[in-house]
């Protein structure tokens, strides 16, 4: 049984036993040596292929010297091959298992949409959010689907008005990174300052999003929209109080404002109060068709009608008050409290413990 | 790391509910006219639509609702106070 010409490995037995001429389909775990004779599918599988005679064996032995020589030893017991199989459906399964369970909890495909982005729409939305004044259709591109469903917002790829995840997403963490950067360079840096900064943060979307789910519920709104369309938009902020810190801590660098960083001196007012100003009117237009479902578009016209006339004058007013409202008051609370709450989250975090 | 700074607004969120929960409906929200209406029409629409309406409809789910679960929360924290320095 013995090939002439190999150089059996000094603690692997030669096999006496027949062993199965087809060949196994189990991926190879290491990535295959490159000079692999055509006759062999693998070279770990060379020893196994009795009729090939003295050419192959050295290919063999020297593609099997590639690898580890437990390696090649191992793969040829046929017990071996099962056990790999079986492993390998089992961990099919259970990745299964895991992705079944996982879509219960949270709608993948929804996430997904959110983050179908593409770069010019990146930088599209980013002008929006801050120079809204230019920007003329505000709402959002309905396409009715083929599948008998009603229509569904097209993504943000092809629609400049669709909220995406990708940016608040993005401006959430540089926002964590920066505020928690000028804090270090103020010298006030402690590790558990990225936890509070974080938890800050999150607490904002957390409260701006209970806070426009009260007033839907209050105003008996009946909006189509979903959560995360209300999470996106709630993280646009973000964008803007990043700039604020940035310019703010810039030119307080450089002397040109006084005071400290964050919105002390003159200039880091200006910036604030205009991003402030940016992103009350981007949310005031886009909300306005969440908020205000009655001016909407005509494809949800089924459901909206119906809606519309039982809503009075005063409801329609008072849902303006409440867009007005959220968008400029409640907001100007958040974002004040974003950039100019890192050095005070500090000390009273770390008092409090 | 997420839930650092989250005590304080976990405690008073718990105190804002704990004071919801606690309003007796015959002594004090009768006396302001805020309870639910007995006897619905039913020949037109609930008076649901008004912001009223839904403010001690939304009240009185949180009483009934929150109730039990808010003798344990806060029965968890009393210990929490005392056991941890």
């Amino acid at each position: 049984m013995q090939r002439p010409g190999y150089a059996a490995p000094a603690h692997s037995p030669p096999l006496h036993h027949p062993v199965p001429q087809h060949v196994s389909s189990v991926p190879q775990l290491r990535s295959p040596p490159p000079p692999v004779p055509p006759s062999q599918p693998a070279s770990g599988y060379g020893y196994a292929q009795q009729p090939q005679g003295g050419p192959s064996g050295p290919a063999g032995g020297g593609g099997g010297s590639y690898m580890h020589p437990a390696f090649g030893g191992f793969m040829n017991d046929s017990t071996a091959q099962m056990g790999v199989q079986f492993g390998k459906t089992a961990m099919m399964a259970g990745q299964e298992y895991v992705e079944q369970n996982l879509n219960r909890f949270i709608n993948v495909s929804a996430i997904k949409h959110y983050f179908n982005v593409s770069n010019s729409y990146v930088v599209n939305k980013l002008w929006i959010v801050l120079f809204p004044w230019r920007h003329r259709p505000w709402s959002r591109q309905q396409r009715l689907s083929n599948n008998g469903q009603e229509g569904y917002y097209l993504p943000p790829r092809e629609d400049i008005n669709s909220p995406d995840m990708y940016i608040p997403m993005m401006a959430l963490v540089t926002y964590i990174l920066l505020s928690t950067l000028l804090a270090g360079l103020r010298g006030a840096f402690t590790p558990d300052l990225l936890g509070y900064t974080a938890t800050s943060a999150f607490t904002v979307v957390l409260l701006e999003l209970l806070t426009l789910k009260l007033g839907t519920y209050l105003l008996s709104i009946s909006s189509s929209s979903q959560l995360l369309d209300l999470v996106a938009y709630s993280g646009y902020k973000f964008v803007g109080v990043i700039l604020t810190l940035f310019l703010s801590e810039t030119f307080n660098r450089t002397s040109l404002g006084t005071g400290i960083g964050g919105t002390g001196g003159w200039i880091g007012w200006v910036v604030f109060l205009y991003c402030f100003g940016a992103n009350a009117f981007f949310l005031l237009r886009s909300l306005r068709y969440v908020l205000l479902p009655d001016q909407g578009s005509s494809v949800g016209a089924v459901g909206g009608a119906a809606a519309s006339y039982t809503v009075a004058r005063s409801q329609r007013s008072r849902r303006t008050q409440f867009l007005f409202v959220y968008s400029y008051v409640v907001q100007f609370a958040f974002m004040f409290w974003l950039s100019a709450g890192t050095g005070a989250e500090g000390g009273k975090g770390a008092e409090k413990v | 790391m997420l839930f650092f700074g989250l005590g304080g607004l976990f405690y008073v969120s718990v105190l804002l509910i704990n004071a919801v929960a606690i309003l007796s409906e015959d002594r004090f929200l009768a006396r302001i006219g805020w309870t639910t209406a007995a006897d619905p029409g039913f020949g037109g629409a609930r008076d649901d639509a008004s912001i009223k309406a839904r403010m001690i409809n939304l009240i009185s789910s949180v009483r009934t609702l929150m109730r039990i679960p808010l003798i344990g929360i806060n029965t968890l924290i009393i210990l929490y106070e005392i056991l941890v320095p």
